[in-house]
């Protein structure tokens, strides 16, 4: 860890290098992380890495130039500043740039644990042992990763930002195999303690048992209960295909057309709040502007995207602290859904004949209006017949408009669950049941 | 350098290790993005360090540092060790494979991209030029919301040496520019991206290779095209009928469902939690037919302009060209040492690590599509009811590459052998080998072209490899179109 005593330091120092009636920031993000991956119940790939990079920023005018460097020696931060105070002047200017933002105090969040951060490798292997050794004894290939580290971001300005977070991750990836079916499970967050390392072997080990010999099944449009690793997937998409500014601006969202209409079921509330500890939290953006808790959907009724300074101006409005990285437009990466009172059992067993989906894969936007995905199950699909899951079925592909199937949303689980991905984001859901989900083909 | 190397290599063997190799990375990337008449980005990043990998008791280590030091490298060596001790500590709690490497390798040499302007050595000023011209021509269409353009210009330098006594340094140019207008009315929204999707265009080149792309001249009529679509008839909904795929789009079809079915590592099951395995398992090799005789593919890491052209792989293998698909028969995996090893086989080179601070993987190379015999217009007039489908918007496969489904920005019909009217929101689906043995038309070489594709995620940690597909339109029978909603 870099610690925030010397990247205060490194930043104020880089920032004299600022030239006169200019303005600077620099986002800086210092990542050590190590991963301890597994395939054919063995350890296969194991790696260390540590980084950090510091974004700069130099606005003159309405005209900003850009650097990024690796080098955190006061000389390599200095030529930074200066690269990116030759590339300003250079700039067409932009008469939306409203300049940098002033400064605002970020709450601090807890967010970091110690030994999360400091888990050695031979910690890991024993984790990923563990695991292998409960697939194998069963005669199944387990496969995955165990995660840890931490991240450090900060942000100082000539202006007089100076906003400054550690944070500590982990994660647990199970993928269980037989030669015809396969079972998934995964937990994370800021503690390491928070993952159950027993639970998500028995819960991926259980699925590859019951999904031996999967059936073909017709596509066609069923009801379906998600489990709260599908409904990441959903809030994924809907995140990164509208709920930023930027693309509501351009016409480019899912929310276009629909803003303040009640476009899903009055069951769905949405919001980002990147100070609620049972997330993944970060309580400043990129701009280091703090996090606001957005309300993204309401009772079914689409509030408005997320803003960074940029979009906020031109909506003549304040940033919301979304700005993710140094560069593009702002996203909503905490977010939250808001859980139902049932169980996942009590969802099953509404269901006369209607699927039960573990996850989602390689989903992609077939259309933005409605956000239509297309995608397949993975690691989990079976069927439900008559409130029970009965046969377990060959994966199937999808075409949905992902805002269409949550106006289906007849019920929630009253238990929602982190889903940390690689990148940061976070999204704290529950499983779902949904009135309708259009399947348009099957795998071999 | 030379005692950097030698400190880090001599010390992973006195730690212990029976093989190691080491990777000195710097990386020199201009990015510049233009959206709506402004710039939205212009960045000069900068990234340097070294990774290490290191065998120890038949397990693997890696570890890095953008401490360039001599005591930096020496910290690495010894980590990397310290984890792959750790690895191997739990060797005996699955099932126990030997990690053999075959021939040793090393390799000596030098080599560098073949560019004739280097694009660092371009004012900014004449870039940006570009970019602004391009996106007034895209402003003068009103039904165009949304506009970008961009140009990514890249300088790599890379040094391995591992305890065999391979040492080869290299020096990779990339440049890429690219289009793209987004129009919004009639309740749609439609896009169109020159000269294909995914941002841009990309190649291991100099300045020369995006000029020639003439992104301003190409951007009115994209945009043009975008605002067309608005009110064009759509695709007709799941019905099947013949296709002729463009070049770009059927570059990412083989990326999908051939380039990573043939990626030994998911053969073999180490990518089963995330990228996914592959149906093209050890079994079939030499003996199944993936396509019809039409279809021959290969892995050809020498070709010119190609994003997976370089001089040695990331293991010190040299480049090369290998069969993958031979008259539609399955001949040929992409492979590390350790996996063709394991299927007694010498590597064909295909270990690429993204950054100085992750592992080799298997990744593609330029996997392509060789040249038919048709042209293009011979093979439209061929063509009695069917689709040609242009430039990618969409792409899913599943986890075994077999069920796919892609859209398309354009489809243009195609009735008695003439092209017809303009068709929007096209999709097509179908399972990778009977599709590629429908294929019974690829035209020829003039209408062949590499395109790439610096987008391709594989791996945890993440990474982000840069590959190249060469492909000519081609012709495939009775494929389901339509499946939208």
């Amino acid at each position: 860890m870099l610690g925030q005593d010397q990247i205060r330091r490194l930043l104020l120092d880089a920032l004299r290098h600022c030239p006169n009636g200019a303005d600077a920031d620099i986002y800086l993000t210092a990542t050590e992380q190590a991963l301890t991956r597994f395939a054919n119940n063995r350890i296969h790939q194991n790696v260390a890495h540590r980084d950090a990079v510091a974004h700069v920023r130099v606005a003159i005018g309405r005209r900003q130039g850009r650097a990024v460097t690796n080098n955190l020696t006061d000389e390599g931060l200095a030529d930074a500043v200066r690269q990116a105070s030759e590339y300003a002047p250079l700039m067409p200017e932009d008469p939306d740039f409203p300049g940098l933002p002033e400064p605002l105090p970020a709450e601090s969040v807890a967010a970091y644990d110690r030994a999360t951060a400091g888990c050695d490798a031979d910690q890991r292997a024993a984790t990923v042992g563990m695991v292998c050794r409960k697939a194998g004894a069963i005669a199944l290939d387990a496969a995955g990763f165990c995660r840890t580290g931490e991240t450090e971001l900060a942000v100082a300005s000539t202006r007089g930002a100076d906003a400054y977070h550690v944070g500590s991750f982990s994660g647990l990836l199970i993928t269980a195999r037989s030669n015809d079916s396969a079972g998934w499970s995964k937990g994370g967050g800021w503690r390491m303690t928070e993952v159950d390392v027993e639970s998500l072997a028995d819960e991926a080990i259980d699925k590859a048992v019951r999904g031996r010999n999967p059936q073909d099944l017709e596509p066609d449009e069923y009801p379906v209960v998600l489990e709260h690793y599908a409904v990441d997937d959903m809030l994924e998409a809907l995140s990164f295909y509208g709920m930023g500014a930027h693309m509501v601006q351009d016409g480019r969202s899912w929310m276009t057309d629909v803003g303040g209409q009640p476009a899903m079921s009055p069951t769905v509330s949405i919001w980002d709040d990147g100070l609620d500890p049972a997330g993944w939290p970060v309580p400043f953006d990129a701009e280091g502007v703090p996090r606001r808790r957005v309300e993204i959907v309401g009772n079914g009724v689409v509030r408005g995207p997320v803003h960074n300074h940029y979009t906020a101006a031109k909506a003549s409005g304040a940033s919301t602290g979304h700005q993710r990285g140094a560069t593009g437009g702002p996203t909503a990466t905490n977010l939250f859904m808001r859980p139902g009172d049932q169980t996942t059992e009590q969802l099953i067993a509404s269901v006369k004949r209607g699927l039960y989906i573990t996850r989602f894969y390689y989903t992609r936007l077939a259309h933005n209006r409605g956000c239509v995905m297309t995608g397949m199950t993975r690691d989990g699909t079976f069927l439900i017949e008559n409130g029970e899951i009965t046969t377990p079925i060959k994966n199937l592909r999808f075409t949905q408009s992902y805002v269409e199937a949550l106006a289906g949303c007849q019920a929630l689980s009253s238990r929602a669950r982190l889903n940390l991905n690689e990148a940061g984001v976070a999204m704290h859901v529950p499983a779902a049941l949904l009135a309708g989900w259009r399947f348009t083909g099957q795998t071999v | 350098m030379d005692s950097l190397i030698a400190t880090a290599l001599d010390t992973a063997r006195a730690r212990g290790a029976a093989y190691a190799d080491i990777r000195l990375v710097s990386n020199r990337e201009q990015r510049i993005v233009v959206r709506n008449g402004v710039v939205e980005t212009m960045t000069a990043d900068e990234s340097a360090g070294l990774g290490i990998r290191a065998l120890y008791d038949g397990a693997w280590g890696f570890a890095s540092t953008r401490d360039l030091t001599i005591a930096g490298a020496d910290l690495a060596a010894g980590q990397a060790v310290q984890i792959a001790r750790a690895s191997a500590s739990q060797n005996g709690a699955g099932a126990s494979v030997e990690v053999l490497l075959g021939t040793p390798v090393s390799s000596q040499g030098s080599y560098s991209t073949n560019i004739s302007v280097d694009p660092f050595t371009i004012a900014l000023e004449d870039k940006l030029a570009l970019l602004l011209a391009a996106d007034a021509e895209m402003a003068s269409v009103p039904e165009v919301s949304a506009r970008m353009g961009n140009l990514v210009f890249i300088r790599e330098d890379r040094t391995f040496a591992n305890t065999e006594g391979a040492l080869v340094t290299q020096t990779i140019y990339e440049a890429g520019g690219g289009v793209q207008a987004t129009a919004v009315g009639h309740g749609e929204t439609q896009r169109r991206s020159y000269p294909q999707s995914h941002g841009r265009q990309q190649g291991c080149a100099g300045w020369e290779y995006v000029v020639a792309m003439d992104l301003a001249g190409n951007a009115r009529r994209i945009a043009e095209e975008a605002a067309e679509l608005l009110t064009a008839d759509a695709c007709p909904a799941d019905v099947s009928t013949d296709l002729i795929i463009d070049s770009s789009q059927l570059a990412l079809q083989i990326h999908e469902s051939c380039g990573h079915a043939v990626e030994l590592d998911r053969a073999l099951g180490d990518e089963a939690a995330f990228a996914g395995t592959s149906f093209l398992t050890p079994d079939l090799l030499n003996g199944f037919q993936y396509g019809s005789e039409q279809v021959n593919i290969t892995a050809d890491s020498t070709s010119d302009t190609g994003l997976g052209t370089f001089g040695w792989d990331d293991e010190g293998l040299p480049a090369q060209s290998t069969d993958i698909i031979r008259n539609g028969e399955f001949v040929g995996y992409l492979m590390s040492r350790e996996s063709a090893t394991r299927l007694g086989l010498p590597s064909n080179g295909c270990m690429r690590a993204s950054s100085w601070n992750r592992i080799p993987l298997i990744r593609m190379t330029n996997v392509s599509l060789l040249p038919g015999t048709w042209t293009l217009d011979d093979l439209i007039a061929d063509t009695d009811d069917g689709i040609y489908l242009e430039t990618n918007r969409s792409w899913s496969i599943d986890d075994r590459r077999y069920n796919f489904q892609f859209g398309t920005e354009v489809g243009r019909e195609i009735k008695n052998g003439k092209l017809g009217r303009l068709l929007r929101n096209c999709t097509y689906t179908g399972i990778t080998p009977e599709f590629w043995r429908n294929c019974d038309a690829v035209c020829d070489a003039q209408h062949w072209q590499l395109w790439g594709t610096p987008r391709c995620g594989k791996g945890q940690p993440g990474q982000i490899a840069h590959t190249s597909h060469g492909a000519s339109a081609s012709r495939f029978r009775n494929v389901r179109v339509g499946v939208m909603r």
